[in-house]
């Protein structure tokens, strides 16, 4: 019976190939298209539940599902530990494996450069970025600072950041350089850690997500002075940005998703379609960038790699100016 | 305030439907469970349950996630009594005495007061959660890194009544929790410190690994080659698998000041509720008639760690609700909880989502009461457990802890080093170093080196700050009377007749 059953499928393989023979160009990407994906797909978060990471997966994965893009599940998993070098550590192992995805955060680039993992941003495949999120520089409401001219005048200032090694602390260093300031960098352990000092009045200034700010903002606690993305942001259309005071201050942090590296051309290809409908949809939009007040964004493969390097640069020069790139 | 109590009337209302309801039970359940499997935490807890949650209704989702997170407060308590692990971290204090009562073949009435403690320190937590929240939340931004590395100079202080015997042994082991607390990046700096290569130790070393090997693992390894006939260690009474209310109210100043203290460390940005247990043990012990109970099964000190924890996972949401800022790990996890619902926190949730704010308040004095009446009715089914001999128990719970402790990260890392924590806690058992320090020095000593490196780069070195902040020099004061008054009373004390010498304070190490 074994050996008939296999016969049938040897047949069947046999004429399947023959018509993919006669076929046209056309019909060969499609009969690719339709064995790939053959099963769930697996995401790799590398923080914790809950964070802006895991909810950009979920989010993701959940659209992707509704719109029915893809015939197969995406199953979202930690793999939390060593600030990121745990998950990106075993994506990189699953070379060439078209079924593992992960997310880019602070961390792909700072960890590496850290030199505590031997691996870096080159050794993934860039598939696209589908929104980007800027900062906003932000002091309390109640601070005599009111432009980014008051804040070069004022001495003494004190500026928290979310963590030793991330976005908000490189900012502040770049903000030091670029307005020739002596701003005192504190780090905290968590941005509701630094609202709360800014509050409690021990912080003066702190850069920070629109998501987390715009509620202060609303609320009157918070006092938006400039913001980091190349272009005004369409929820504070009065703040300007750095670029237009005439100071080289942009930064956005890239929604990106990458694979392992050794993924065929057709794979990227695949992805870079899904997540295009994707970051183009509505459905998107209102569940992810219109909640999380992110900024609209598609990049390709060939445009995120370029964008990665740039970043990876970024983060390269600030932490060898703080001793902290090896 | 009193508009505050007929909101929360509508909002018991409103949390009384059936499916809220079916939440607050099932959300409790769990939250048991993974409170009492050693290694996962309420954060883990909440974060497992995240995306199931919030695939139901916005309200019974928060509802759910609220029990886990005030379930496993309740679920600690069991493993760390019965079994002398601690289910979480902030049951790692419940430990010291409430093991020693189940050896005792009171595990009964230990269950009991962690049962009661648990209810109490929930119930003033919500009180003032309901009563004052935003009030509350003024006054802990208050407290910057001046403040704190005050209230942890005066924590330090307190714990030291918690050193046993010998000062230097207790000295010894409480720089090993320090030395410990700085494993991982440097919170100021970045960089990695003492992580040896591994990009496991580059996060740091998880608390409840710690507590988990050095408590549960250590006893364990110290039991296992010892006789059954030596380790029958009390006869079985079917009236000790039955908590006991008098010796319940007995403990009441412990349960009142557990719960304060537990709320108000609860609201402070980066304390948490383990140090909080700290404190109100350290508190409970110093302010005791008879501290040399504490250690050797005191009721009192299982009363004030357990109010004190419930309590402060009612603290801690209160940054979250109030002033739309997670204040800890858990309540982090619950504000990504309310983001995947559509819900925006902010400080305007109390006015724009009056409603859903409510109601989850409502829910949680309904979880609460679902709790008690739960644990009561497992009580003595648990309670059995601590009867159950070692050859027996053993083996399974030490399966069950590897996979407790594996699911924390997936990964075996994690594993061995609880093992060898269990191994170094057997070594300090053997060797007479009390553990209490350790664990002591890991949890609070990041608070102090955080607050006084944060200080110091904001007053470019200057240490006179410190004495600038009159909140800091209140609790100096507070510290430096604590120090000073009982070597006083101790001198005038040996100076007058000795004629009530149970009065005389003991003095701490």
């Amino acid at each position: 019976m074994g050996s008939n059953m296999r016969g049938v499928t040897r047949r069947a393989f046999a004429i399947g190939c023959a018509a993919l023979l006669t076929a046209s160009q056309f019909a060969i990407t499609a009969a690719q298209a339709s064995d790939y994906p053959a099963k769930d797909i697996q995401y790799v978060v590398t923080a914790g539940v809950g964070g802006g990471s895991d909810i950009l997966a979920r989010t993701l994965a959940k659209v992707i599902q509704e719109k029915q893009l893809i015939p197969v599940n995406i199953l979202v998993e930690n793999r939390t530990g060593g600030s990121g070098a745990v998950g990106y550590s075993y994506i990189n192992a699953q070379e060439g494996n078209s079924y593992t995805l992960g997310g880019v955060g602070v961390s792909f680039f700072t960890t590496p450069l850290l030199g505590k993992m031997p691996i870096n941003y080159k050794n993934f495949t860039p598939l696209a970025a589908i929104a980007r999120s800027p900062y906003i520089l932000a002091v309390a409401n109640t601070s005599p600072i009111k432009t980014i001219d008051d804040l070069k005048a004022a001495k003494g200032l004190k500026i928290g950041t979310a963590g030793a090694v991330s976005d908000p602390a490189i900012l502040a260093h770049i903000t030091n350089k670029q307005l020739g300031t002596d701003i005192k960098v504190v780090p905290y352990d968590g941005e509701g850690e630094v609202i709360a000092a800014i509050l409690g009045g021990h912080l003066d200034l702190l850069y920070g997500n629109p998501n987390e700010i715009l509620e202060q903002v609303k609320a009157g606690t918070l006092r938006p002075l400039a913001v980091t993305s190349p272009e005004r942001m369409t929820s504070l259309a009065e703040v300007p940005t750095f670029k237009e005071l005439g100071y080289d201050i942009v930064h956005t942090q890239l929604r990106g998703i990458i694979m392992p590296s050794g993924v065929p051309a057709e794979t990227v290809a695949y992805w870079e379609g899904i997540l295009k409908t994707v970051a183009e949809s509505p459905e998107w939009q209102a569940q992810y960038v219109d909640r999380f007040n992110e900024t609209p964004l598609y990049l390709n493969s060939a445009e995120f790699g370029a964008a990665m390097v740039e970043t990876s640069a970024r983060y390269e020069s600030v932490m060898r100016d703080l001793g902290l790139a090896k | 305030m009193f508009e505050a109590w007929g909101l929360l009337f509508n909002g018991l209302a409103a949390a009384s439907e059936p499916s809220i309801l079916l939440a607050i039970f099932i959300g409790s359940v769990i939250g048991l469970f993974i409170g009492a499997l050693p290694g996962l935490g309420p954060t883990a807890g909440v974060a497992i349950l995240l995306p199931v949650a919030v695939g139901f209704d916005g309200t019974a989702a928060i509802a759910a996630l609220g029990a886990v997170y005030y379930g496993a407060q309740y679920g600690g308590a069991v493993t760390a009594i019965l079994l002398g692990i601690p289910g979480d971290a902030s049951a790692t204090m419940t430990v010291i005495d409430g093991y020693q009562l189940a050896k005792q073949g009171k595990a009964g009435p230990a269950l009991g007061i962690s049962i009661a403690a648990s209810f109490v320190g929930g119930l003033i937590g919500l009180l003032l959660l309901t009563a004052f929240a935003t009030t509350i939340a003024r006054a802990a931004i208050a407290f910057g890194p001046i403040e704190m590395t005050a209230l942890m100079i005066f924590s330090l202080s307190l714990v030291s009544v918690l050193g046993g015997r010998d000062p230097l042994k207790a000295g010894v082991s409480l720089f090993g929790g320090l030395w410990i607390g700085t494993i991982g990046l440097d919170p100021i700096m970045g960089v990695p410190r003492f992580e040896f290569g591994s990009i496991y130790l580059f996060d740091g070393i998880e608390f409840s690994i710690l507590a988990v090997g050095l408590f549960g693992l250590a006893e364990m390894y110290a039991t296992a080659p010892v006789s059954e006939d030596e380790t029958n260690r009390a006869r079985f009474r079917f009236r000790e698998l039955l908590p006991n209310v008098r010796e319940t109210l007995r403990c009441w100043r412990e349960l009142i000041s557990g719960s304060l203290i537990g709320f108000f460390v609860g609201v402070l940005p980066g304390a948490g509720a383990t140090a909080a247990t700290m404190i109100s043990y350290a508190f409970a012990k110093r302010f005791a008639k008879h501290p040399e109970r504490f250690g050797k099964g005191a009721m009192e000190g299982v009363a004030a760690p357990e109010a004190a924890n419930n309590s402060a996972s009612y603290g801690n949401m209160i940054p979250m609700f109030a002033l739309g800022i997670p204040g800890s790990g858990t309540t982090a996890v619950l504000m990504g909880g309310l983001l995947m619902i559509g819900l925006q926190p902010g400080p305007m949730l109390f006015q724009t989502q009056s409603t859903f704010v409510w109601t989850i308040f409502g829910s949680f004095y309904i979880g609460n009461l679902a709790l008690v009446a739960i644990t009561i009715l497992l009580t003595p089914i648990l309670a059995t457990a601590a009867f159950v001999k070692p050859g027996f128990l053993f083996p399974a719970v030490m399966a069950i802890v590897m996979f407790g402790i594996y699911s924390i990260d997936n990964s075996m890392f994690q594993v061995l080093l609880a093992i060898g924590f269990g191994v170094v806690g057997y070594i300090m058992m053997k060797l007479d170093y009390p553990p209490v320090p350790l664990v002591l020095g890991m949890i609070l000593g990041p608070i102090l080196e955080r607050g006084i490196r944060r200080t110091l780069i904001g007053s470019d070195g200057d240490v006179g700050v410190f004495f600038q902040s009159p909140i800091a020099l209140v609790i100096f004061a507070l510290t430096a009377a604590l120090i000073i008054l009982p070597w006083w009373m101790n001198r005038r004390a040996r100076h007058a007749p000795a004629d009530h010498p149970e009065l005389t304070p003991k003095v701490g190490p």
